[in-house]
């Protein structure tokens, strides 16, 4: 399969005009050669463990993946979001769990570029940006997942100190991170928290092996204990945490939607190739009807999955409101993916049921249905937009 | 010093269909810089590194070769010049050879040309040699290895099973194989640099003094090839299907 | 009348066949055929052809060059119909070099020589070898033929004339050779071929492949990375687009994936087996036989299959 196909070109040239489609369309090409040859390659070891995450992440920080959206300022390139976003796409085709440790990376990269002090900015954003330090977004609690708000971990002030106590559940890229972005309940609201990795208060539990899909991705408790951080460690206003935690995951589900895409499409392209090759009642499988219901409904989901985000993606660049959008792309991308993926094993028949270069991209896509935004959630925030709409 | 690379933006063969009647759809079909190209970018860049001075990227080839020219500069291309001819006006090597030879003569004060072994769509391997023998300089094909002092340029070249240090002074052209270096990949960065710098565009015409070398050497046709094979596989333990395919060897005779 | 055809090639093995192909164009032409030698003539040479020895004041086939200066030399002196060289690296260089010099169409490397209204036309491999292109350029002109695209004549050649030419200072002088990695000789035209690819974990593992060539009576041959990118075998033992073009009565391709310009090289195969773990290889779908398995259990398997007969 190409990673960088005619319909990714034709999507940059529908979206942005055939002028900035053309620039753009050399930096994805660019950047699926790598995915190709560097990253694809190791995406069943990685699932497998047989490779480790921090070879093929490496290559897509050199390639300056995570630069795309952020200001030149700091090291980024200034490019369109939705660029980036479908430069996920892509990542996500290459491998799934590589894109999704970037992907959560470079929320944190864009907390610091839309909250951080310019001290901040200039301390830890070009460092985050070529990936010198690796970030983990920590929100989720053993206690409260969709229900965020409801955190225990706390963040009391200790004259220029913080001191957070707590405890943060099925963190991304712990115990590998340098960064850890921590929200805390501070009395009048909720902070967001820089916290390194050194910091002897922050301690990483084992890292939880026993995942479906994302196997390659490092998820762990990460727990706080007397963790005393400078003050400048707050990013933006006390009490501002929540609504920071909000802003960062409307634009980080039009990543996760995205990298649902790309993990589809591989999915997708596999069982079609099965399927025309595959030999039964004097026919090929891609000849029965049954199966090209399968392939229009794949082709379309995926489609209008990516279409979604994009159009998102297009709101959030032009500076519009795009929560309602952004969770609308996230849950029809991800749950089309597994559906598509669910297909394709189902394409594959016994093959499909016992390869693990079949059945992984369900595993890994089945995780976004839950991770940054329970489908039902989502749901609710979609709703609740449209029950507030003018009739 | 002043390194010209060679470029040829070639057609994606493992993209290419074939019509109805067997004839490749060349139009609008996928192209790419040649495979062996990068090679030869990869080495003039190393040694622009290490000498000084800048790489020129030389491209004959229709509008679509700006995309190979591109992905050359992102890999460390100083310039380019495209020689701008469409696919109707594409003339065969020796007058790729005679036209890149007469672009060359017109940028002026070079010290190296570099080429690659192939072009991956036609794979005639020619081109370089011929520009060589058209601007009457040292020419030194297959190297694996490329060193320069500046005065001469030394490469290993492996040629029946021996490996040969060849030497000559410069200015002098060279193609390399694949083995002379890893390609670099371009950071993305690099590749937006790139997308915003000038292109020298040179009609082809321009350059076809009276001496163009007119052999009338035309492609009468192109034609999918098509090949049935058996297609027979064998199960079964590793020896029970070592077995079967001896048995079938031995009744097709080839033993 | 037509100047002669005349055929060269660097490799003594496939002397007789250029010399054949070299015989055919110039029937076509009604011309005299002549296989050019330079240095000294081919051991074994089987041609019919009219031999001319070409020997300048320094060995010519010392380098590409020279090679070119001499041919070049012969040519003014008594002109030519066409000029047909071996596909061999070397060759294709003094293809190149003659050509340009003396501003003639070059056809590249192919098969199927045809004369046809002044032209000569080749049938070449383009696209990966997925298609072939029909190329026809004005004589005189210089092509390149392809490896087992003609058979050598039963004749061997009677006294050759000598040629004396000056060919000048090269202007690329050899510092140096070392040995390098040896390719099997003959590869072009081996009957059998064991080929070996990526499969192979080390080059140490190529026993196995050898082992089963000895049991077959077979040449080794390799995919283009084991020569080039990994240096296990010589450069020219590599077998495909831009190695050697083969034609055996059985071509055995071990732990190859089956690329397009790898297979390129064996289409004129007569039997071809594969053996990869990939069932889906693409080389599955251009092969008469198939064991779908890992190579270091079914390649001694079936050594000692053919040992036990
Ligand atoms: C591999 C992995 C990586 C992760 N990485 C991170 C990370 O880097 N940072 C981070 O902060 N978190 C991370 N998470 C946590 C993830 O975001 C949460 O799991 C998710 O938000 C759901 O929270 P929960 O697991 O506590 O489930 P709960 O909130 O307890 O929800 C359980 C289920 O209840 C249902 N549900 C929830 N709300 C409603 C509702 N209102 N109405 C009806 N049904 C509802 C949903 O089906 C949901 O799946 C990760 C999780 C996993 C598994
Ligand atoms: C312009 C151009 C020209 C080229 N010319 C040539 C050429 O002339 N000749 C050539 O060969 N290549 C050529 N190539 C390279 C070609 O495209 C392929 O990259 C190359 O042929 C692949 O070699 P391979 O099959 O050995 O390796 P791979 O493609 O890496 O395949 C290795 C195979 O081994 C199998 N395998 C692995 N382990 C085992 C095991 N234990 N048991 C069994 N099977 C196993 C795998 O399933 C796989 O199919 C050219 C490329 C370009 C771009």
């Amino acid at each position: 399969m190409k990673i960088f196909g005619a319909e990714q070109e034709r999507t940059l040239g529908s979206l942005y005009g055939a002028e900035a489609a053309e620039v753009y369309s050399a930096l994805l090409r660019s950047l699926s050669v790598v995915l190709e040859e560097e990253v694809a390659p190791l995406s069943l070891a990685l699932d497998e463990g047989k490779e480790g995450i921090s070879r093929p992440r490496r290559v897509l920080f050199d390639q300056g993946l995570c630069k795309l959206p952020h200001p030149a300022e700091f090291g980024g390139m200034d490019i369109p979001f939705g660029v980036y976003a479908l430069a996920m796409e892509l990542a996500g085709a290459a491998d799934a769990s590589t894109a999704m440790s970037l992907g959560i990376h470079n929320t944190v990269a864009d907390a610091v570029s839309r909250f951080g002090s310019p001290e901040q900015k200039k301390r830890f954003l070009p460092a985050l940006l070529s990936g010198k330090k690796l970030a983990a977004f920590a929100l989720t609690e053993p206690t409260s997942g969709s229900d965020a708000r409801a955190m225990h971990t706390t963040a009391a002030r200790e004259g220029r100190h913080y001191v957070i106590e707590g405890s943060k559940m099925f963190i991304t890229n712990a115990g590998e991170a340098d960064l850890y972005l921590v929200f805390a309940a501070t009395g009048d609201g909720h902070g967001a928290f820089l916290v390194e990795g050194t910091n002897p208060g922050l301690k990483v539990g084992k890292p939880l092996k026993e995942k479906l899909g994302m196997r390659a991705s490092h998820t762990a408790e990460v727990r706080l204990a007397k963790c005393k951080v400078p003050e400048d460690s707050l990013l933006g206003k006390e009490g501002a945490g929540f609504e920071q935690a909000k802003q960062l995951l409307d634009s980080s589900r039009i990543v996760m939607g995205m990298i649902c895409v790309g993990i589809a499409r591989v999915a997708y392209a596999e069982a079609l190739a099965y399927a025309k090759g595959r030999d039964l009642f004097g026919k090929k499988l891609s000849d029965m009807q049954l199966t090209r219901e399968k392939v229009a409904n794949a082709a379309m989901e995926t489609n209008a999955s990516r279409l979604l985000c994009m159009h998102a993606a297009r709101l959030k660049e032009s500076g519009k409101p795009y929560s309602s959008e952004a969770a609308q792309g996230k849950v029809l991308a991800t749950e089309s993916a597994a559906r598509t993926c669910d297909a394709a094993i189902q394409l594959l028949g016994g093959y499909g049921y016992t390869s693990a270069d079949v059945h992984r991209h369900w595993r890994d896509a089945r995780l976004l249905t839950i991770g940054e935004g329970a489908s039902e959630v989502l749901r609710l925030l979609i709703a609740s937009q449209e029950l507030e709409k003018e009739p | 010093m002043n390194i010209v690379v060679l470029v040829k933006s070639a057609v994606d063969e493992a993209e290419l269909k074939a019509d109805q009647s067997g004839h490749p759809v060349l139009k609008g079909a996928a192209t790419k810089m040649s495979a062996f190209d990068m090679n030869g970018v990869e080495e003039a860049v190393k040694l622009k590194e290490k000498n000084g001075g800048t790489v020129i990227v030389l491209t004959l080839g229709g509008p679509e070769a700006k995309k190979a020219i591109k992905e050359a500069m992102a890999m460390g291309g100083t310039k380019a010049v495209h020689v701008l001819a469409e696919a109707a006006d594409a003339p065969d090597s020796l007058g790729t050879a005679y036209c890149l030879a007469q672009a060359i003569k017109r940028i002026g004060a070079v010290d190296l040309v570099v080429s690659s072994e192939g072009a991956s769509d036609t794979y005639q391997g020619e081109v370089g040699a011929m520009v060589a023998e058209f601007l009457d300089l040292p020419f030194i094909a297959y190297a694996k290895k490329v060193e320069t002092d500046g005065v001469k340029v030394r490469c290993e070249q492996g040629l029946r099973g021996t490996v040969r240090v060849l030497e000559a002074r410069l200015p002098a052209v060279v193609s390399v194989v694949s083995e002379a270096n890893v390609p670099r990949y371009p950071t993305l960065l690099q590749v937006m640099v790139a997308g915003k710098k000038a292109i020298e565009d040179v009609p082809i015409a321009s350059l076809k003094g009276p001496d163009y070398p007119d052999t009338g050497t035309v492609v009468v046709d192109v034609s999918v090839q098509s090949a049935s094979r058996k297609r027979v596989i064998f199960d079964g333990t590793p020896e029970e299907a070592a077995r079967k395919l001896a048995g079938a060897l031995k009744q097709e005779g080839v033993l | 009348m037509t100047g002669a055809v005349l055929s060269y090639s660097e490799s003594p093995d496939l002397a007789g066949e250029v010399a054949a192909a070299g015989q055919e164009v110039a029937k076509m032409l009604g011309a005299e055929a002549v296989s050019l030698e330079l240095d000294e003539v081919s051991p074994g040479l089987l041609t019919a052809n009219k031999v001319v020895l070409v020997k300048g004041e320094l060995p010519l086939e010392a380098i590409a060059d020279s090679a070119a200066a001499g041919i070049l030399e012969l040519v003014k002196a008594r002109g030519f119909g066409a000029l047909l060289i071996a596909e061999t690296r070397f060759g294709t260089i003094v293809a190149a070099k003659v050509a340009a010099r003396l501003r003639v169409g070059s056809l590249g490397k192919g098969k199927k020589l045809r004369v046809d209204e002044g032209r000569l036309v080749i049938e070449r491999d383009v696209y990966g070898g997925r298609f072939t292109a029909t190329v026809a350029s004005r004589l005189p002109c210089v092509a390149v033929v392809q490896a087992g695209a003609y058979e050598a004549a039963d004749a061997s050649p009677g006294p050759a004339e000598s040629v004396a030419v000056t060919v000048g200072e090269p202007k690329v002088a050899i510092t140096q050779t070392k040995q390098g990695q040896q390719g099997e000789a003959g590869i072009k035209s081996a009957l059998k071929i064991v080929s070996a690819g990526r499969g192979f974990a080390r080059k140490e593992d190529l026993v196995i492949a050898q082992d089963l060539a000895s049991a077959l009576g077979a040449s080794l041959g390799c995919s283009r990375p084991l020569s080039s990118d990994l240096g296990w075998m010589g450069e020219e033992a590599h077998i495909g687009l831009t190695g050697a073009y083969v034609h055996p009565q059985l071509y055995v391709a071990i732990g190859i994936s089956g690329q397009l310009q790898h297979v390129a090289g064996i289409k004129d195969s007569k039997v071809i087996v594969a053996i990869n773990k990939d069932a889906h290889a693409p080389i599955f779908q251009v092969a008469d036989y198939g064991i779908v398995g890992d190579l270091y259990e079914v390649v001694p398997a079936l050594t000692k299959a053919l040992k036990q007969g």
